[in-house]
């Protein structure tokens, strides 16, 4: 019965975080191009490193929504969109630090400008919140996983 | 240490069929992108406030001038130019910026300083012409604002004025 409140919490977590990413990845999945040029302008990776970013990483996030949303492999999944967040705090630092003055490229291409600091704030809500859901997800949903 | 021994696997076998999907999905893309025949551009439009020609005042012109660095432009009409320019400049009239434009591009690499000048301040020309070339794909525009009439009256070298 204690296990209640944690397992709503962790379900709420699990939702907002799953459909923020299947949200994330579908509208870089539609256009990978665009994708490829917020990836490009953090300057970090070689011409064809961008496009390699922007054809397989908007489906690890969908991936990874999907399953947390689906309860499924929840601590897999939740673990690799940890991994991703931190890269892109890293990223998104790096930007910072070096001064670009770009578009974190997080959620719709091209549009409405979303700077670095406040998408590194959002980043480091999200690290916080799938720890949380790490903490909370002893892996019950994972029938994978050993006892 | 069991749960990880789970998890790591877990999450290469996720992270692998997505990025599989991901690199079927995109095949076309990718090979496009090897081989650098992608349609549109990678680099999204920078800021205008990042694109804009960089205003000059005589004193830092005359230094570029005389360090020979940077590429010299005239952007007013050839029989003005004619007419007198500074020493060494040359001629890229605005009104034939489309026709010019290809010999340029061939000529002038786009990492080269361009220094674009007009007849002074309240010529537009070389702001225009600057705006044009930083479309183009040129990086260091600078403006001479105070442009010719104030170079001559300087006493600075010029080329081809009426004695």
């Amino acid at each position: 019965m204690t296990q209640t409140v944690p397992n709503y919490l962790a379900l709420t977590i699990r939702t907002i975080l799953g459909g923020l990413f299947i949200y994330a990845g579908w509208l870089k999945i539609a256009d990978p191009v665009l994708f490829a040029g917020s990836v490009a302008a953090y300057k970090i990776l070689p011409p064809f490193g961008n496009y390699l970013v922007a054809a397989t990483l908007p489906w690890v996030e969908f991936l990874c929504g999907l399953l947390l949303i689906l309860g499924v492999r929840t601590r897999a999944s939740a673990t690799i969109v940890l991994l991703m967040n931190l890269v892109f705090t890293v990223a998104l630092a790096s930007a910072i630090i070096r001064g670009l003055d770009i578009d974190c490229g997080c959620f719709r291409q091209g549009g409405p400008k979303t700077t670095p600091w406040s998408a590194l704030l959002r980043d480091l809500l999200l690290v916080a919140g799938t720890m949380v859901l790490l903490r909370l997800d002893t892996g019950r949903g994972d029938r994978n996983v050993a006892p | 240490m069991i749960i990880f021994r789970g998890l790591i696997p877990q999450m290469a076998v996720i992270i692998a069929i997505a990025t599989a999907t991901g690199l079927f999905w995109n095949r076309q893309l990718l090979v496009e992108s090897w081989t650098g025949v992608v349609k549109r551009s990678v680099s999204p439009p920078l800021p205008t406030t990042h694109r804009l020609p960089l205003p000059l005042g005589m004193a830092q012109v005359k230094e570029l001038f005389d360090r020979g660095e940077g590429y010299v432009l005239d952007a007013r009409d050839a029989t003005t130019f004619a007419g007198g320019h500074i020493k060494g400049a040359t001629s890229f009239p605005l009104g034939e910026f489309p026709s010019r434009l290809p010999q340029f591009l061939k000529q002038v690499p786009k990492t080269m300083p361009l220094i674009i000048y007009c007849n002074g301040y309240g010529c537009h020309d070389s702001m225009d012409l600057g705006k044009k070339l930083i479309a183009a794909g040129y990086w260091e525009i600078f403006v001479f604002e105070g442009g010719y009439p104030e170079w001559r009256g300087a006493g600075y070298p010029v080329e081809g004025a009426q004695p």
